[in-house]
């Protein structure tokens, strides 16, 4: 069955679900899940029941897709997303963004935590993503193209929508959140970067790195979406100072930072047009 | 099946169809397959007649060879390739270079259409490539090498023959085009790059950045054929946030640098005949 379809397919069960009709869509990266639970009349899915959507492996992402209402904007969330490590084809992981497309989204919020390169961050600081650099050694748009989603070949002048991050230092403004700026480097993993790899992506212009978001951004662009980039940096990755780091101090900084997270989330979606 | 029993397949379907042996092959990027229109006593097979050939799957790519003659000159040359973002294994993308070699050619010119990364560089540019650097994370020589077709670990310190970059800049100056040289940056696509993409590439020290080329210029080495390439510059990246770019204006900037692309690689292979 073509990928059209099966985009089609998941878009006609979920509308048999609810019959609201999100603008804005949520990915809700590592920790940031509990936003979900903020929205309103909610309708809550499992991606086990939407046909062709895959399952989320990793602790600490439940799986779900939430259709409400948040800060006054109709809004499809995922609670857990889909990443290339876990074994996903690219056209997996980001299938659905493209769900979220054809349910009439045209915003797309992307978060993440991600690991700090330049020196001028600290862990808990949150990142509004400028630009990307696809490190991942493969794209999610290799293969025949179908002209119904997008372009053969998108146009990635402006990945991030200046509009939208226009938008977003004025939240963090109005809600006293310090939100630094920077290149996101995405990067297959899942091993952790050495610090060799983390010096060659400061030369490369990388202002922090991360296992998500490169993929969705590009087929968001692809289907002509206006994307929004937010990084919470969970943990400083200076190749010359390096430290061990696991997981769970990942999560905890990410459970340390959530309510500033959510709070600048939150008013954005208010701000947004 | 090996790729040398591909080739062999190949060549059944189309060593009796041709009427001349091409010491020459042309590989023509996007909106320069042009040239293929001016060989004389021209054959057209498209790729679709035959076997292990997928169909072409991109506007603008018309998906043949054309084998016949320029300036008397014997050469073969593909109008339209296949790329790797198109989902073809890069066997398949580099199984026409072969193809051309099993029939006789020693050269290749591999040309594309590329965005202009060097600062110095504008639309309409035409570059000789200097070197490369590969980018798709990936080479078309993993697995199992083919002895019959080339040494496990080719050198790579001269992918594009010095002699042949010393007659195309000579060839140019004479003719009056501007030719600039720089190092071609192939990657997979096929979204193209990002502003801070651009930025990386420019440090990592490419002048161009495509999505062909490197992975028919690395079998072609592979083979032992000496490699010519060129690049049709058909936007200037600034890497601040340039304007958005679609491929029709790829196409319309390709078509626009024709006449000076065509007459050049037309005396390059004339002045290789001689």
């Amino acid at each position: 069955m073509s990928l059209l379809n099966q985009v089609r397919d998941a878009v006609d069960f979920i509308r048999t679900k609810t019959a609201i009709e999100p603008e804005i869509g949520l990915i809700l990266g590592s920790g940031l899940g509990e936003l979900a639970d903020e929205i309103q009349n909610p309708t809550v899915l499992d991606y086990r029941d939407i046909p062709y959507f895959p399952v989320s492996t990793v602790p600490g992402h439940a799986g779900r897709l939430v259709l409400g209402e948040l800060e006054g904007k109709k809004v499809v969330a995922m609670q857990g997303r889909f990443h290339y490590y876990e074994g996903y084809s690219m056209q997996q992981v980001t299938f659905p963004v493209r769900v979220m497309k054809m349910l009439g989204v045209k915003t797309l919020v992307v978060t993440n935590a991600c690991g700090g390169i330049n020196r001028h961050f600290k862990p808990g600081d949150l990142m509004l993503i400028q630009d990307h650099l696809n490190l991942t050694g493969t794209n999610p748009l290799i293969g025949p193209n179908e002209e119904a989603f997008g372009p053969r070949f998108p146009d990635m002048s402006e990945p991030y929508s200046k509009a939208l991050q226009e938008v977003a230092v004025r939240s963090a403004e109005a809600v006293g959140v310090e939100l630094q700026k920077g290149v996101y480097a995405g990067i297959s993993g899942p091993s952790f970067m050495t610090p060799a790899e983390l010096i060659m992506l400061r030369n490369l212009g990388a202002d922090a790195l991360g296992m998500s978001t490169v993929p969705e951004v590009i087929v968001a662009n692809h289907m002509g979406m206006d994307v929004l980039g937010i990084a919470c940096v969970t943990d400083m990755a200076i190749g010359e100072e390096l430290e061990p780091l696991t997981h769970e101090q990942v999560m905890r900084v990410a459970r340390e930072t959530k309510p500033k997270f959510i709070k600048l989330v939150k008013r954005i979606l208010h701000d947004m047009e | 099946m090996t790729m040398k029993e591909k080739i062999r397949d190949v060549l059944a379907a189309l060593e009796s169809r041709l009427s001349v042996k091409p010491d020459i092959a042309l590989v023509l990027g996007s909106g320069l397959g042009g040239l293929a229109d001016e060989l004389e006593d021209a054959i057209r097979i498209p790729y679709t007649e035959l076997p292990h050939f997928p169909a072409a799957t991109v506007p603008g790519h018309a998906g043949r060879f054309v084998v016949g003659r320029l300036h008397s000159v014997p050469v073969i040359a593909m109008q339209g390739r296949y790329h790797y973002y198109e989902g073809y294994t890069l066997e398949q993308v580099t199984l026409p270079v072969r193809v051309m070699q099993a029939l006789g050619a020693e050269t290749v010119i591999l040309t594309n259409a590329a965005g202009g990364v060097n600062e110095t560089f504008q639309a309409g540019d035409l570059m000789v490539i200097r070197d490369h650097i590969n980018w798709f994370h990936t080479n078309p020589l993993i697995g199992k090498n083919e002895d019959e077709l080339g040494p496990r670990f080719p050198d790579m310190s001269e992918v594009y023959d010095r002699s042949l970059r010393a007659l195309a800049k000579e060839t140019a100056q004479a003719l009056g085009i501007s030719l600039k040289e720089g190092v071609y940056f192939g990657l997979s696509g096929p979204s193209y790059e990002t502003p801070a993409e651009v930025r990386m590439i420019r440090k990592l020290g490419g002048d161009a950045v495509g999505m062909s080329t490197v992975p028919e210029a690395i079998a072609a080495r592979h083979g032992g054929m000496k490699v010519l390439g060129f690049s049709c510059i058909t936007n200037a990246w600034s890497g601040t946030g340039d304007q958005p770019l679609s491929h029709e204006e790829v196409i319309e900037m390709s078509e626009r640098v024709k006449a000076h692309f065509t007459s050049l690689i037309k005396a390059i292979v004339k002045r290789m005949g001689e």
